[in-house]
């Protein structure tokens, strides 16, 4: 056989593959720890996102004591990886002493594959922590959208459904600007609604969504919730701020659709919120940003802003609303030792 | 600790139950309410208050804090949520009703849009409460926290000769209100 033809016949052999490994969905390093009951995929509240980057894995962690349904979602945007960390740190060393909690660290998978360097062209690609053992952990640090690849071209306006809300285009793929999503829709859309699926089989009572903005950011260090959840945040920032962690309160704006907080907290009986924590690696300004060691906003910091905010979130919400709907969950750890820490010796 | 300027108006009681509502639709209302809750204060929290909402208030609580997404929520810009916001006072002060001013979000709600909301609103209170440096204090939170850096409150409320208390976290208000309103607190 000539060697052209063998050469050729390679490479549709490599193509095929290669093919093949982009439509399934991305792996990470997250070693569940004994708090998981159950592993569970995306696809099983969507069918049709098995056997694509849009499918991720869903940590289902009961408790002892039976309580209420609580979602945790990172990596809604996964260049914003204190909340795919808090997740992940979350699957890999928390228990639940009371309900049920599901644990998505990357709720858009398809983004978390590659970094387009949306915010600042500079930001990794990975990131890496040292475990206790000595061990070098690497991490995506992904994108704030779904590959480009991964579903139909951009069109010129996004036009969120049902709302009608027009976006520029490239929102066509922000995971935050599509739900509720759509079950025969974009990747996207899918994503969304697989989401919205499992809030509803789940009967989940509580959703917080994890996020970072950019130091300077509007949001940064900002807990946006659902006007039905305002008095919950409102008595859990103020707990916060008696700590030393200061943030700011906003409630989901009546004119802008598409976001978890809004849509969520509109359309099923979840208590939603958002909480943003500000990522050094989305500041425009900053050349070459440590996404791990900025001495302004290190990742351990950011990570123990997100938990220390969901435990407040859930004591209020047991406060208020009554303790048979109550989640709660412990680390073999204070969460305060996670406060100026190397973030990587809590991971397994 | 709360610490109280003297004036030389005749000190007001404050009387139950109270209105809270926001002038700038923040959600410093939301958490004035918190502050009322724990202070064991009779108080109805109404984000946008009508004039309507008044009758059978002694006192108005309104939070001054200007957030876009609460002004867009409320299909208003901030000329729109100031006129409403005075028409609410005149209307409190017609009724015979006391006026809390406080600003409790700090350096957040600060800003051209907000610092209009309190230039307007200050002066029409009885009462200012405000999470902010006090002069010649120390200032021991957080840096954006301090309300009241620039000392603006301090000059509304030395011009208008209407007593202030400042606080320096959202809660320290809680002492404010049980003064205010003589009650006992609220357990936990």
């Amino acid at each position: 056989m000539p060697l052209a033809s063998i050469g050729v016949g390679l490479l549709v052999v490599f193509a095929t593959i290669a093919t093949a490994c982009a439509a399934t969905p991305t792996s990470h390093d997250i070693r569940p720890g004994y708090g998981v009951s159950e592993i569970r995929w995306l696809s099983d509240y969507l069918p049709a996102l098995r056997d694509t980057p849009g499918d991720t894995p869903i940590y289902v962690m009961r408790g002892q004591e039976p309580g209420g349904a609580f979602l945790l979602l990172g990596g809604t945007h996964p260049n914003e990886i204190a909340g795919v960390m808090a997740a992940a740190l979350f699957v890999e060393r928390a228990t639940v002493a009371r309900g049920t909690v599901y644990v998505i660290p990357h709720a858009n998978n398809s983004a978390s594959r590659y970094n387009s360097g949306v915010f600042n062209r500079t930001s990794p690609q990975w990131f890496e922590l040292t475990n206790d053992a000595g061990e070098v952990r690497r991490f995506h640090y992904g994108d704030r959208r779904t590959q480009p690849e991964d579903q139909e071209a951009d069109p010129e306006v996004f036009v969120h459904e049902p709302s009608g809300l027009e976006l520029e285009g490239a929102e066509a793929r922000n995971l935050n600007r599509n739900h509720p999503g759509k079950a025969d829709g974009t990747l996207t859309q899918q994503i969304s609604y697989a989401l919205f699926s499992l809030v509803e089989r789940e009967q989940v009572g509580i959703l917080v969504d994890m996020h970072e903005s950019s130091l300077t950011g509007r949001l940064a260090n900002t807990v946006v919730s659902h006007p039905r959840a305002i008095d919950i945040a409102a008595f859990a920032i103020l707990d916060l701020e008696m700590e030393g962690l200061a943030l700011k309160q906003e409630v989901s704006s009546e004119e802008f659709f598409g976001l978890s907080h809004r849509e969520f907290g509109d359309r099923t009986n979840a208590l939603a919120f958002l909480i943003e924590s500000a990522n050094p690696g989305q500041e425009a300004s900053i050349e070459n940003p440590d996404v791990v060691n900025d001495p302004e906003a290190p990742l351990c910091d950011r990570v123990y802003l997100q938990l220390r905010t969901i435990e407040a979130i859930l004591a209020n919400h047991a406060l208020l609303e009554g303790s048979a709907n109550a989640v709660e969950f412990i680390f073999p750890f204070a969460s305060t030792e996670l406060r100026g820490g190397d973030l990587g010796t809590f991971l397994r | 600790m709360a610490q109280e300027e003297a004036t030389q108006a005749e000190p007001v009681v404050f009387g139950q139950p109270g209105l809270i509502t926001s002038i700038g639709q923040s959600a410093g209302a939301a958490q004035a309410r918190v502050v009322a809750i724990k202070a064991g204060v009779d108080a109805t929290y109404s984000q946008r208050a009508t004039i309507e909402e008044l009758e059978g208030f002694a006192t108005l609580i309104v939070v001054l804090g200007a957030s876009s997404k609460g002004l867009g929520a409320a299909g208003v810009d901030v000329d729109g949520e100031i006129a409403w916001g005075i028409g609410l006072v005149e209307k409190a002060r017609e009724l015979g009703i006391h006026v809390i001013a406080m600003h409790i979000e700090g350096g957040a709600r600060r800003g051209p849009s907000s610092d209009l909301v309190v230039k307007t609103f200050s002066p029409l209170a009885d009462y200012l409460i405000v999470k902010g440096s006090e002069p010649d204090v120390e200032w021991t939170a957080d840096e954006a926290a301090d309300g009241n850096a620039d000392g603006l409150f301090t000059t509304i409320a030395a011009e208008n000769e209407i007593p202030i208390a400042y606080v320096q976290t959202t809660l320290g208000a809680v002492d404010v209100f049980i003064e205010l309103f003589a009650v006992q607190p609220a357990e936990g």
